[in-house]
Formats: C-alpha cells, structure tokens, sequence
C-alpha cells in the first residue's frame, strides 16, 4: 500500500482508489496500486458484473478520525 | 592623604547594591550590543534552516535521478545533465515597454516548456508519455528546490559578510514559511513518482466525469475537449490530456474554442483548485466570478481577453485547500468535494443559461492520474 507523510508529520497517509460501477452506482474501495487512475477499467462489478472504473483516487489519515 | 581602601571598604556592597549594579551592566550591554546579539542568533537559526533546505534539494535530486535510471530507463548516467538541467535559468522579457508583454512571456515559457520535454525524452530510452511528464514535473521540483537553496544562501551569506542587522532579521522571520513551502515541494515528489491524483487536480476530476465515455479532440497542447449535453444546453468541456502531468494550455483551448471553432457560449465555468486562507476548511467550496486559474498569468490573460472580447460571462467555482495539499496526494476531503462541486456546476448552468446555450467547462489543474 501506498502510504505518504500527512500534514501533522505524526499521521501517515494512505491511500485508495474506489472502483465504481456505472450501472448500479456500487463502490468499492481499496488500496491505491501504481498505475490507477481515474476512469480507468477496473474489475466486475460484484452485484451487476457491470465493467467498473476508478472513479476517485484519495488519502485519508491512518489515525482513527474523531 | 586619600587612603582608596578606606573608601572602599565604606561602599556598602550588600546583595541590592550587587543586583542593582548587575542590572545596569545588563543594560548598557544589551544598549550597545543588542543588534549585534540578535544578528548572531539570527545566523545561528538561518544556518540551521539553511542546512534544512540543502538536504531538501538534495533528496529531490536524487529522488529525480533515481526516477530517470529505474522507471525511465535511461541508458547512461543522467546525473551529469540533472545538474545542468538544475541551473537553467528562464530569461523573462523586459517590462519597461509593457505593450505585447504577455505575448513574450508566453513566448519565453513555451519555447523552456519545449526545451524542457525534449531534454526529458532525450534522457530517458522510452518515450511513455505517463513517465516523461513525471520526469518533467520531478525536474522542476528539485530545480525549484535547489532556486530557493541558492536564494536563501545568497541572502544569508551577505547578511554576514556585511554584518547587515535588517538583512539577516528578514530572512530569519521568512525562514518558516519558505521551509514550509519547500517540506510541501519534497512531499510531491512521492505523489508525482506514484503517478496519484494531486489535490491541484480537483477540477480535471469533475471534469473527467462529464468527458467519460465521449468522442475527445486535442484543442491545444496537451488540452482535450469533449461534447455533451445537460439540460437542453451542450457542453463544450475540457482538460489537460491525463493521465499525465500535464497542466495543458486552457487559455489557447478556450480562445480556440471561441474564435476558431466558431462556438457562441453564454458562459464560461472554470474549476480549479483555490488556496485556502488559515482557519478555512480543506474542501470548501467558494463560487464567484472571473478566471479561476493560477500559474504566471498568461492563460489568465488569454482567457480574460477572449471573454471580455466576445461578452462572455466566467463563472469560477473553487475548491479550497493548502499549498502541501495542492501538490500532494489529493486528501478525501477534496476528492469527496468533486460530487459537490457537479452539483454547483448544474445549478449554476441552470441559472446562468437557458435551453439551447452553449456552454463551456474548463477542468484546471495538474492532471496527474486523471484521464478522461
């Protein structure tokens, strides 16, 4: 997994692509893998089997919010 | 006859007397010799940060040239012309005569931006576009790294040698800010090696979603544009060609777009990236009017002329976020302002335009890891 320093320099960042199915509007998250990108093909969709695609790639915190 | 030992021993030195004379001592001391103490603490924290800055533009460099040997596969040793690369300066045109200034800025920018792309692709033994454009932007940082390296010693260095009380206390107060500003430089080097969505990337990303699954057309260097429809009005939207590090040439797109293409849109909506204002939030979105877009202010111009020309109204709508954001791996909270950000779009299609308008959506920012 991808992870980067955050902005508190105590927290690292990691990060996700989410794969989105165009048909169900499913999303399904997970760990970020070199070569992702937005609107690239993904896998199945796991309740259509609809052709997914990365629809967002993001960091968040490792630290538990709140 | 003056005895001194008697007059001495007469003083009363009792432990007021030893603290008030203490005290007076501080004070003409600290009266004649305050600068002068100030500017030796003022070397010592300019020093420590100073060091701090070299290590910054070391690891970019060797993070760039790593970068070219493993993924770009260079054939030989690119050190050597790293470092070269790393001293080229960008020669901007006179001022004193400002008509026909921006023509030459862009002139200038254009022909480095060339320089820059072919000196990349020279380098490395492929010619992926993903992988040059990386480089390029790796290039920059350590370049702009090792500027502000060679600024700040520049500044401190004189400030020693002339003793120069004023020089030194400025430095030393910008001192947080330009480490702050060259810690937010290095984080990127990660982002841009992964090839990941940066936070500046937030208007391609909304963007993108309005262009999936259309027919795109190159409209300028590195600049795409598709066709759709919301509402009974067409779309003319467009981006930086991604997934590339490409921030692309809006201004020549829209002017294109306006002048060449023929199209009569009643708006032009700009999204970009806005940075935020301490205390405001990560994600906030900010509507307004005017070209929402940052860089040297040639693509602004070029905009703002073609708009003004043609009675075009801009429309912005600005995510907010900070200077380490913007160049880092996009945060959730700016990749989740994205479904926001379409709402705002419509609504403001909705109420700027009517059935059968034409309307034109520019995407701004580094495209990195956003295709379309």
């Amino acid at each position: 997994m991808s992870s980067v320093p955050g902005a508190d320099k105590k927290s690292k960042l990691l990060v996700y692509s989410i794969e989105e199915c165009p048909v169900c509007g499913q999303k399904t998250k997970r760990a970020f893998v070199v070569g992702d990108y937005v609107t690239k093909e993904a896998a199945k969709c796991t309740k259509c089997s609809n052709q997914t695609r990365v629809s967002l790639v993001y960091a968040e915190s490792s630290k538990p919010s709140g | 006859m003056f005895n001194f030992s008697s007059v001495v021993l007469q003083v009363p030195f009792d432990t007021t007397s030893l603290i008030s004379v203490f005290w007076i001592g501080f004070i003409v001391i600290t009266f004649f010799y305050q600068t002068r103490l100030q500017s030796y603490l003022a070397l010592n924290d300019i020093s420590r940060g100073l060091n701090k800055l070299k290590v910054m533009k070391d690891k970019s460099r060797k993070e760039a040239i790593e970068y070219l040997v493993s993924v770009g596969k260079a054939p030989n040793d690119p050190t050597q012309r790293v470092d070269q690369f790393l001293d080229y300066v960008t020669i901007m045109p006179v001022d004193i005569d400002p008509a026909g200034l921006v023509g030459k800025i862009d002139h200038v920018v254009t022909t480095n931006n060339d320089r820059v792309r072919a000196e990349v692709g020279a380098l490395l033994s492929q010619n992926n576009p993903v992988t040059v454009s990386i480089s390029e932007n790796l290039l920059e940082v350590a370049t702009s790294l090792n500027m502000i390296h060679k600024i700040v010693r520049h500044f401190y260095l004189l400030g020693k040698k002339t003793n120069s009380y004023f020089t030194l206390i400025q430095l030393q107060m910008l001192m947080p800010m330009i480490i702050q500003e060259a810690d937010a430089l290095l984080n990127a080097v990660d982002s841009f090696k992964m090839g990941q969505p940066v936070g500046d990337g937030i208007g391609p990303v909304v963007v993108s979603k309005l262009m999936a699954g259309k027919e795109k057309r190159v409209v300028a260097k590195d600049t795409v544009m598709s066709m759709t429809e919301y509402k009974g009005r067409k779309l003319y939207v467009l981006k930086a060609d991604g997934p590339m590090a490409y921030v692309g040439q809006p201004g020549v797109a829209i002017r294109k777009v306006v002048e060449e293409m023929g199209v009569k849109p009643s708006a032009i909506v700009m999204i970009d990236a806005a940075l935020k204002l301490e205390g405001e939030k990560t994600g906030e979105i900010a509507e307004g009017v005017g070209a929402a877009i940052g860089g040297i202010g040639v693509e602004k111009f070029q905009i703002e002329e073609v708009a003004t020309k043609n009675s075009i109204p801009l429309y912005a709508i600005l995510v907010k976020q900070s200077i380490l954001e913007a160049i880092t791996v996009m945060r959730k909270e700016i990749a989740e302002a994205a479904d926001k950000v379409t709402q705002v779009l419509n609504r403001v299609i909705e109420e700027k335009t009517k059935e059968g308008d034409e309307v034109l959506v520019a995407g701004i920012g580094n495209t990195l890891g956003v295709a379309q």
